[in-house]
């Protein structure tokens, strides 16, 4: 058998995965947030997961 | 659900489980994955079990309820065409539309001047592979979807909203079915999930098998760099299947057909297939989720790499690889699974599955480790009968 070299790390990584449109890009837009960010940051990388799901999800289950 | 219900569920799921974790449960649990053969049973054609999922959740519970299986999948014809369709997807043939009513949703292999991904286009791949599928792919396998900077179209807006609208509804109904079989047939779910490895991604979906072996001999190295791009996504997804099993009882299956005797070389299976889907599966492991190697076709060559594993943290499916050899390779650490020929259960006769079936059990399931089934998805030519006799002998021969 032949010998299985490590993979190596990729130089650039490019979207993390679970990630389409990063908190940070949105966050900018934002002038100021009121309110708790929190919260709309956990809803808005929620929703980004559906997206990420169904694109990953065209590819492996359909 | 009725108490009674409750009891045969549990019972069923501690045999399963109990056999996955390559231990002795109090027989060889039946875990045949149905695919077309539930419509054929239940009196459907492949059209309307791939068209319409609720015709298939009914005939998958019809067969639960009457062959009284240990686990199976709530829809084993996992493509629903519909929804395909919706998206204006290039790539399958569908009963009853392009193909006839009754026979099983085809992959059409893309010519090698048309793949849905050109050689130049690995390096996009492996920059930013979901922005890839976004922006590369879809656009080149949908007929309505288009590429960014292009005009705008109704249809390419249809086709994202109607797309990930059904996806949903699916998925939903997915777990609604699972719900079902537990209430009304008493029977577990056999995987959690449904995958490939990095390289069978790229010869599926991407630039097509034969594209694949042409950059196996010209650009290894980006091939192997789009493998490792890839991989981490498939251990994310993955691990976020876990919703539909939180207790991380079922394993999540990796279909594996192009890694495989013949299709390419040990050379490229050393340094592509296998480091790039050990990763994943480690990865999958350490998140607490075993694995099924739904290992298509013969992986005889490839048994001594994948005991590398760590002990049961994967499940090997028998289809053409060499049963003695797979369970001394394998046998100790990992539950075995299948076997019985497909051919035989839609061309032999009652009697030869039964001796098919006590061959497996005695070389597979000394103690413990096995679950019976067929080599591969079961179609619609299995004749019921045999498929009854696998059931029926494994139920009474493979008591402990």
């Amino acid at each position: 058998m032949h010998e299985q070299p490590e993979a190596a790390p990729r130089a650039n990584p490019g979207r993390a995965p679970g990630v389409c449109v990063p908190w940070e890009e949105k966050r900018a837009e934002f002038p100021k947030i009121m309110g708790d960010e929190a919260i709309v940051q956990r809803t808005w990388e929620e929703n980004d997961q559906l997206a990420y799901m169904f694109v990953w999800h065209c590819l492996l289950s359909f | 659900m009725s108490d009674a219900m409750e009891a045969l569920y549990a019972e069923r799921l501690e045999r399963y489980v109990t056999a996955l974790r390559n231990g002795k449960p109090d027989r060889v649990p039946v875990r045949p994955l149905a695919a077309e053969f539930v419509a054929a049973y239940g009196g459907y054609t492949c059209q309307e079990i791939t068209q319409d999922y609720n015709k298939a959740f009914d005939a998958v519970c019809k067969c639960a309820k009457e062959f009284q299986w240990d686990a199976c999948v709530g829809n084993m014809v996992y493509v629903w065409t519909a929804l395909t369709q919706a998206m204006g997807m290039k790539y399958y043939a569908s009963p009853g539309v392009e193909i006839s009513a009754d026979t099983a949703f085809q992959y059409l292999e893309p010519p090698e001047d048309a793949a849905y991904m050109a050689p130049e286009e690995y390096d996009a791949l492996i920059e930013d592979p979901t922005a890839f599928l976004f922006n590369n792919w879809l656009p080149k396998v949908s007929s309505d979807i288009g590429p960014p900077g292009e005009a705008n179209t109704f249809r390419h807006n249809m086709a994202l909203v109607k797309g990930g609208m059904a996806m949903l509804q699916y998925f939903g109904a997915l777990g609604q079915q699972n719900a079902r079989l537990r209430q009304e047939c008493g029977t577990p779910p056999a995987i959690g999930g449904m995958l490939k490895a990095p390289m069978d991604i790229i010869a599926d979906k991407l630039r097509g098998y034969m594209g694949l072996t042409e950059d196996l001999l010209t650009i290894p190295d980006q091939v192997k760099a789009a493998c490792e791009a890839l991989a981490p996504h498939l251990t994310h997804v993955a691990v976020a299947l876990s919703g539909a099993d939180p207790e991380r009882n079922v394993p999540i299956a990796f279909w594996m057909h192009r890694g495989g005797v013949p299709f390419v070389k040990q050379e490229h299976f050393d340094t592509i297939y296998w480091p790039t889907l050990k990763k994943v599966i480690e990865g999958i492991w350490s998140h607490g989720h075993q694995t099924l190697f739904y290992a298509e076709g013969d992986w005889t060559a490839h048994l001594e790499a994948f005991a590398e594993l760590p002990e049961k943290s994967i499940v090997f499916h028998l289809d053409r690889s060499d049963p003695v050899e797979t369970q001394r390779v394998l046998g100790k650490k990992f539950c075995i699974t299948g076997g019985v020929p497909n051919a035989l259960l839609a061309y032999g006769s009652a009697d030869e599955v039964r001796a098919k079936c006590k061959e497996l059990i005695d070389l597979c399931a000394p103690d413990g480790g096995y679950c019976m089934d067929a080599s591969a998805i079961m179609q619609n030519d299995a004749r019921p009968e045999n498929v009854r006799a696998m059931t029926d002998f494994t139920v009474e021969y493979g008591k402990y």
